[in-house]
């Protein structure tokens, strides 16, 4: 049998990509760090838990229906997110996790030479989907730490078809105000679609806050990404979902895999919007205390950091980021490291409850000392 | 349609009838593809004498043979099936078994390695590909006597540099920095241009507010896994030159799909704290070419630093060592925070091939050789000895070898390695398709 020849199946952009790869699984970290706990502080999960709701979903949930396919359109869950934001549900596309309606975003708009603007310290799925998918990413920097509009702006040519914001921007915390977010939509007037990215949108409460749900009334060419992994706590479920005006979901619904979405993720999802309130309180408060342990050590040890919006904080050690990590892990602390974010020698870390972050205190104390 | 790389390619059969063919292909396609005569020969001759070699040992088996463009030089590889072993000739060593007295029939291949200015053996498979490569010549640069200015107005790197800059900045770095502290390359800047457009190294040039060259910093992928950079050379004081050059390469490559980078040629005025020492190097004879540096890296005892630092997060993975080697394996794994499976593998030889296969990289003006090995065969501590003995002679006082753990075969070649008085000094990790381990002679 003649050699599968590879170079010319595969598309140059492809061929040259890195595939992402996850790390292994917590009992084979443990096993090979030698510890007998992991503090999972990486990926900015909630670790209160989901909500008291999810938890009867899960328990309550009947195995006869494994056999079923699941809603393919996620039927229930839209008309449960049209009533929560008032809106129609058609206007509303439920992906698994937000990389999948990236992807389906990007492939209803972009074809061969066209372009996608972000930022080049964001959230890096954009740009890699993207790039997998033969569009060029133009990844404009970060101006004090947080999205240049006017850089966005000026990087805008003919072929440009979507701006991704991330607001507020993972992992800098920083985001646009309402007055920053209008007048920049003002000035894309309506030549490209503006993807909001409010992943972590249930943790901001600020007032100059601007909420893309409302901003798409007066904008059509916004969507607005929004997930449940992040606040609701429901990472393992893979539920992420999109908002537009009808016009642009029913183009972006032509790309997307229907049925990706399992019947136990859209009941979960479901569940997590009732009664939410308390659970959201609950959590802002975990993450306020956490973050109000964390910066007087960092300022006490005379380390830079930033400690913006989301459940997440980042730390400048003075080390290579990637020798911090292999050292928390030693200590059964698993953090992300951000030199793949364009951020060497930073590490990123979820903020959670209080004992969790007293250990984390204390390792990160000790390595330091170590290193010292 | 086009032709993207302009490459020529013959297939044929290993046969003594069809050597003027290969010949005239590569004689002529080497001078369309620019190598100035005495080159062209010198490439044309090695192709011969490999032919030659192929018809004697593997007659009639086919021989694909492409001969590519590279910018800053000229490839001829050859794809065969053939016994690896069969190429020991093109060993370093090989001279002392062959010639007047001893055995000829490996002469030509013996010629073919040395005629040509690199080669590489790799096997895919039964496959063997042997890759000849002949360089362009290019004009030299000397060190001229200068002395770091301020900076005038703020350094900040620059995209894609014209071709002028970087020749302006090779120069100044051989003028800055001790010989044994710059990227060869640099030696010809002509050369370091073209590797730079061919995409075989990547620059990173700084300049100052009146558009001086400020700073440089270079980078290759020695493996799929690894980035390699020498620097970063700092012309003018002040501006913060080092740490923007550095947070440019780590922008660079931080989204490949490299896991590690390493300093090929560190200078001092690296960020520490950008990266991990894994060790130290001594250096032969430094400072042989060109003016011997004032900083006293020119006498005895100067060694290299060897740093990294990993670009994503080390998840572990199992390694495989000689049982001598897992002692110093642990302590180094310990030392370096890196978790890893250590699985012992000790080949009694009887399934390995009869002659073994060593690729050599030599630095002759610093008296570096690096070794590695291409085949292990049940010669191997003979391999290991007449290779010391032969860069020995040859004046080579850093003899290094380094031996890739993803492999067992390699990982076992230890053992020879160890009993031919060899070392090991440092762990690469993910420098090869896993981590690598150098050994340092003597």
């Amino acid at each position: 049998m003649a050699d599968l020849d590879l170079r010319r199946l595969v598309p140059a952009h492809v061929r040259s990509f890195e595939s992402y790869r996850p790390s292994n699984p917590d009992r084979e970290l443990m096993r090979l760090y030698g510890v007998d706990h992991l503090h999972r502080l990486n990926n900015n999960e909630n670790a209160l838990g989901p909500p008291p709701a999810v938890r009867e979903a899960v328990e309550s949930f009947p195995s006869g229906v494994v056999t079923v396919y699941p809603n393919g359109d996620c039927f229930d869950l839209r008309h449960s997110l049209a009533g929560r934001f008032g809106k129609d549900p058609e206007r509303f596309l439920v992906g698994n996790g937000s990389c999948e309606v990236i992807a389906s975003v990007i492939k209803a708009f972009c074809g061969e030479g066209d372009n996608i603007v972000t930022a080049d310290r964001t959230f890096a799925v954009y740009e890699w989907v993207a790039e997998f998918s033969g569009i060029k990413a133009r990844l404009i920097p970060l101006r004090d730490m947080a999205f240049d509009p006017r850089g966005m702006l000026d990087a805008m040519d003919e072929r440009t078809k979507i701006l991704f914001v991330c607001n507020p921007n993972n992992p800098t915390g920083t985001y646009w105000d309402r007055a920053t977010m209008d007048a920049f939509l003002d000035e894309v007037d309506g030549r490209a679609v503006v993807v909001i990215d409010e992943a972590y949108f249930e943790y901001v409460d600020r007032e100059d806050y601007p909420d893309g749900m409302a901003l798409m009334e007066r904008h059509p060419n916004v969507i607005v990404f929004r997930t449940f992994s992040k606040m609701y706590a429901l990472a393992a479920l893979r539920v992420g979902y999109l908002c537009g005006s009808a016009a642009v979901v029913d183009m972006v619904r032509r790309t997307h895999v229907v049925y990706s979405v399992n019947t136990l993720a859209q009941r979960c999802a479901e569940a997590a919007l009732r009664d939410d309130a308390p659970f959201i309180a609950a959590t802002r408060t975990m993450v306020r205390e956490a973050r109000e342990r964390l910066c007087p050590m960092f300022d006490a040890m005379g380390l830079e950091y930033i400690a913006n919006e989301g459940n997440y904080l980042m730390v400048r050690v003075p080390m290579p980021d990637t020798l911090m990590y292999r050292k928390l892990m030693r200590e059964g602390i698993m953090v992300r490291t951000m030199t793949g974010f364009r951020f060497p020698n930073w590490i990123r870390v979820s903020l959670v409850q209080g004992p969790v972050m007293e250990d984390f205190c204390r390792a990160f104390r000790r390595v330091l000392d170590k290193t010292a | 349609m086009q032709v993207r790389d302009h490459s020529v390619s013959l297939r044929l059969a290993a046969e003594a009838r069809f050597i003027l063919l290969v010949q005239g292909v590569v004689e002529q396609g080497a001078a369309a593809f620019g190598l100035d005569r005495g080159k062209a020969l010198r490439l044309t001759m090695a192709a011969e004498e490999l032919l030659s070699h192929l018809a004697e040992t593997s007659a009639g088996v086919a021989v694909d043979l492409t001969l590519t463009p590279g910018g800053w030089c000229v490839r001829a590889d050859f794809s065969f099936v053939a016994d690896p072993s069969d190429l020991w000739a093109m060993n370093l060593a090989a001279r002392e078994d062959i010639g007047p007295g001893r055995s000829m029939d490996r002469l030509g291949l013996l010629l073919a390695a040395r005629m040509s200015d690199g080669f590489e053996i790799r096997l895919d498979g039964r496959v063997v590909h042997l890759e000849l490569r002949q360089d362009h010549a290019y004009e030299a640069v000397t060190p001229r006597p200068v002395r770091a200015a301020d900076a005038r107005g703020e350094v900040r790197v620059v995209d894609d540099p014209e071709p002028a800059l970087i020749r302006e900045a090779c120069a100044l770095a051989v003028d800055h920095y001790p010989a044994h502290l710059v990227n060869e390359t640099f030696f010809t800047p002509g050369k370091a241009v073209q590797m730079a457009d061919r995409g075989d190294m990547t620059v990173a040039l700084a300049v100052d507010g009146t558009g001086a060259p400020a700073g440089l910093m270079t980078w290759r992928s020695p493996s799929e896994r690894s980035v390699g950079f020498c620097g970063p050379y700092v012309f003018v004081r002040g501006g913060g030159t080092a740490g923007k050059l550095e947070e440019w390469m780590f922008a660079a490559v931080a989204r490949t799909r490299a896991v590690s980078l390493f300093s090929e040629l560190a200078t001092a005025d690296l960020t520490a704290e950008n990266y991990e020492l894994l060790g130290r190097l001594p250096l032969g004879r430094p400072g042989l070419r060109g003016a011997m540096p004032a900083d006293g890296a020119g006498q005895e005892g100067v060694e290299l630093d060897i740093l990294f630092r990993h670009l994503r997060e080390d998840s572990g993975r199992a390694v495989w060592t000689h049982p001598a080697l897992r002692p110093f394996l642990e302590a180094a794994y310990d030392q370096l925070v890196l978790m890893r499976d250590i699985r012992e593998v000790d080949h009694a030889g009887a399934d390995l091939p009869e002659r073994s296969v060593f690729s050599a990289r030599l630095r002759p003006e610093l008296g570096i050789a690096t070794l590695a090995p291409m085949v292990a065969g049940r010669d191997a501590d003979q391999a290991v000895a007449d290779h010391v003995r032969t860069l020995t002679h040859d004046g080579y006082r850093s003899i290094l070898f380094r031996l890739d753990l993803a492999h067992g075969w390699q990982a076992a070649l230890a053992g020879s390695l160890v009993r031919g008085g060899f070392a090991p000094r440092l762990v690469l990790p993910d420098a090869g398709k896993s981590d690598m381990v150098v050994f340092l002679h003597g």
